[in-house]
């Protein structure tokens, strides 16, 4: 079961005793250093200046809904890519390389936090924070200062999404067993289940449905 | 001794255990920068490899060089999406137009093995229609070769590879050297809604071992074909022809970016490469180059590669280079069961259906598409997850239900558009290097092809029992850019890959692809240079083309 903190309401509890990082015996030397580097101490932050940082830790919160300890420790994860240039190998051509495009937009997002709530991002209610990112995500194409908004989200939720789903907590949450050499899988099928995996204790708990029901009701 | 062993001894040179084996690398003939090699190939992945190894066992001097490291996939390669970064192309590129295309992970390698290095490892053929698009359908381009001369090229990369799959009743019909490999769920619900709604799918064809291959493993079906094969089941020239090329003396030079190619001011024709290896730069003289370095860095090598001749760029003096690149339409659509799929168990390349890959008379469009299935590990999962709008904790709730979701891939034949293309933008790389801009944009057809593929995999999944879909909007493959043509006025090679503007420099790698059909490019474009491989023999040999 994962560490994180997840309501039941948000899918959080379906996997039961699951715990991906117990099989790391059976990883290979090269993968488990790899892993298993992300759930010692994070390196400390070096490419965020303390004032982005902040900005970045509540948008990063956000953004994955980690509103309480432990948490995975997204905005290291970010920033460490951000400092190694470990880019996607691309760049939308009206957006900067992406470590100026983060400066760029977290300084944006405290310009919004200031003009509309008289602090910064970080410093905003939960719930403002969330009305501003909301705002801003259904501007779709029309720009947001000066790049297509589109362009911005998808920076974030990428950077987001790459360092919460490394994560061996965010892998129990859903039932990803993670690596998976040089043993390999010697079950395969529908609902079929290698020893060391665990059955979804809620298999009828699809989001959709519930908001389907929630839309009759 | 099998014909095939004589051909291409590769998997018999890898060892018995997972992992390389070094004394082949350690005994690697190497040449000095100002002996003139007879070849310098510029990239080591599907085409430049094939090149290598062809000529190399022809008694050629061969050498490839390679911007990226030569792998050691014990070592280098994890069992793990994050960590996988640096297989990919990720030195700083700009994308632009109406429908920009992302490049990296999903399309771009580097390294020896290239982009097959983290593809699927699906190997379809083309379709003998793919080759005159334009005289049949009115759209695309005709090549100036056909089906008929690729087919026995086709023929003995799929024994090289080796491909397993089914008989595949598509296209030019044919079987396959390796039987087709079991399937997981996500296979097993495509082939379940597929006959429910009565679609033809078929197992394969996939370039992953299914038996003992030399010294090659069986597939462990780990799931993680996409972050670099650590068990050598998975083909990538890396351990299909490199060992051989290595065998017969030629070398491999990693960590060596290659920034322009010297052309001789008096005779026309190509003197050498330039290129910088551990911060030093060298020039490595050649009888002949040929350009590997695929659909984005071969067009951008060849615009960086100006001279008094070529003001505007290497072989474009008719505006073609960088022009005509495609990438196919690649949407994915996922269905959610009650059961537990858990779809990244097994190799993402199980099963496909060509049935909707020709032009449909009774459509309104042209050409058509192929379905497979793919199976995004976490984080490409998110990926289609954020694509619905979702994040904070929505994006949680969805993410939780990962274990129900089965999910394929359409690949829709983007039509070559003349606008679509690589220039040089005006940020620059380490080496001071002008980085390349791509620009793309779908035409009518293209997204009318979208719309056709989503129905049909929606059709499939719910015929399977999905009781909910979602799709979202990708991009697969890259070729053209410096495409063959019947003339230079079209196209910058011949049907040869040879250059239309140097007699001397070749083009061997996807980048010279015309059109691109539904079937993703690897094994098509290793054909192409095994065939310019025995252009370039029997040329050497008869004395009439280009001396080795």
């Amino acid at each position: 079961m994962s560490r994180l903190p997840l309501p039941e309401r948000d899918g959080g509890g379906r996997f039961p005793g699951f715990d991906s990082a117990s099989q790391s015996k059976h990883w290979d030397a090269a993968t488990q250093s790899v892993v298993m580097a992300r759930l010692g101490l994070p390196v400390d932050v070096r490419f965020f200046t303390p004032a982005e940082e902040a900005t970045a830790r509540a948008l990063l919160d956000q953004l994955l809904d980690q509103r309480g300890e432990p948490r995975v420790p997204v905005v290291h994860l970010v920033d460490a890519r951000l400092a190694e240039q470990q880019t996607d190998g691309w760049h939308y051509d009206d957006m900067p390389i992406d470590g100026q495009a983060w400066r760029d937009t977290l300084a944006a997002l405290d310009e919004d936090a200031r003009a509309r709530y008289g602090c910064i991002f970080a410093e905003a209610d939960l719930e403002d924070q969330e009305a501003m990112l909301r705002s801003i995500q259904e501007r779709g194409m029309e720009p947001w200062h000066g790049i297509p908004a589109e362009h911005v989200w998808s920076l974030w939720t990428r950077y987001a999404c790459t360092a919460f789903y490394s994560h061996p907590w965010a892998w129990d949450e859903i039932g990803f067993a993670g690596p998976a050499y040089p043993r390999g899988y010697k079950n395969l099928g529908i609902d079929a289940l290698e020893p060391f995996e665990v059955r979804d204790a809620r298999p009828g708990a699809d989001p959709l449905r519930a908001e389907k029901e929630k839309g009759r009701a | 001794m099998s014909k095939l062993r004589e051909r291409n001894e590769s998997a018999w040179l890898l060892p018995p255990t997972p992992g390389i084996d070094y004394r082949l690398r350690n005994e690697m003939r190497r040449f000095a920068p100002e002996e003139e090699v007879d070849i310098a190939i510029v990239g080591c992945g599907a085409g430049g490899s094939t090149l290598l190894q062809r000529l190399a066992r022809a008694g050629w001097r061969a050498l490839a060089l390679d911007a990226g490291p030569f792998w050691d996939p014990e070592r280098d390669w994890v069992s793990d999406e994050a960590g996988s970064h640096q297989l990919y192309w990720t030195e700083p590129r700009e994308i632009s137009g109406d429908d920009p295309v992302p490049l990296g992970s999903n399309n771009s390698g580097r390294g020896v093995g290239g982009s097959m290095v983290h593809y699927a490892g699906y190997t379809p053929r083309f379709h003998p229609s793919d080759f005159r698009t334009y005289s049949t359908d009115g759209v695309g381009a005709d090549w100036p070769l056909q089906y008929q001369d690729l087919r026995s090229y086709y023929e003995d990369i799929e024994g090289e590879l080796p491909v397993a799959g089914q008989y595949w009743p598509w296209g030019d019909p044919h079987g396959y050297p390796h039987r087709p490999h079991p399937v997981s769920g996500n296979g097993e619900l495509f082939l379940r809604g597929a006959l429910a709604c009565g679609i033809t799918a078929k197992v394969g064809p996939v370039a992953i071992t299914n038996g003992r291959f030399g010294n090659r493993p069986h597939c462990i079906y780990r799931g993680f074909c996409l972050q670099g094969c650590k068990v050598n089941a998975k083909a990538s020239p890396l351990i299909t022809h490199i060992p051989d090329a290595l065998a017969h003396g030629a070398e491999v030079r990693s960590d060596s970016m290659v920034t322009h190619i010297e052309v001789d001011q008096h005779s026309g024709r190509a003197s050498g490469v330039h290129y910088v290896r551990e911060g030093r730069q060298y020039f490595q003289r050649a009888r002949m180059v040929a350009v590997a370095g695929y659909s984005i860095e071969t067009p951008r090598l060849l615009l960086n590669s100006t001279s008094q001749r070529f003001p505007d760029g290497l072989c474009n003096d008719f505006d073609q280079v960088g022009r005509y690149l495609m990438v196919q339409g690649a949407p994915q659509t996922a269905g959610r069961f009650d059961s537990e799929v858990r779809m990244w168990k097994a190799p993402p390349p199980e099963v496909s259906t060509e049935q909707f890959y020709e032009t449909d008379p009774g459509k309104p469009y042209k050409r058509g598409f192929s379905v497979q299935t793919v199976s995004p590990l976490p984080i490409t999962w998110a990926e289609h997850v954020v694509a619905q709008g979702y994040w904070g904790a929505k994006l949680r709730a969805y993410m939780s239900d990962y274990v129900h979701w089965a999910c394929l891939g359409a690949l829709c034949e983007f039509l070559p558009l003349e606008g679509n293309r690589v220039t040089l933008a005006q940020e620059k790389d380490r080496n001071g290097m002008p980085i390349a801009h791509f620009h793309y944009s779908q035409c009518d057809n293209d997204k009318q092809l979208l719309g056709a593929a989503q129905e049909v995999m929606e059709k499939i999944l719910t015929s399977a029992g999905a009781d909910e879909v979602i799709t979202i909007k990708r991009y697969a493959h890259l070729v053209g850019g410096a495409r063959m043509a019947a003339d230079e006025r079209h196209g910058v090679v011949d049907a040869d890959c040879r250059s239309f503007a140097v007699p001397n420099l070749y083009i061997t790698d996807g980048s010279v692809l015309p059109t691109q059909g539904s079937a993703n490019p690897a094994l098509t474009i290793m054909a192409l240079a095994a065939r310019s491989a025995d252009r370039l023999i029997d040329g050497a040999r008869s004395g009439t083309a280009e001396p080795a």
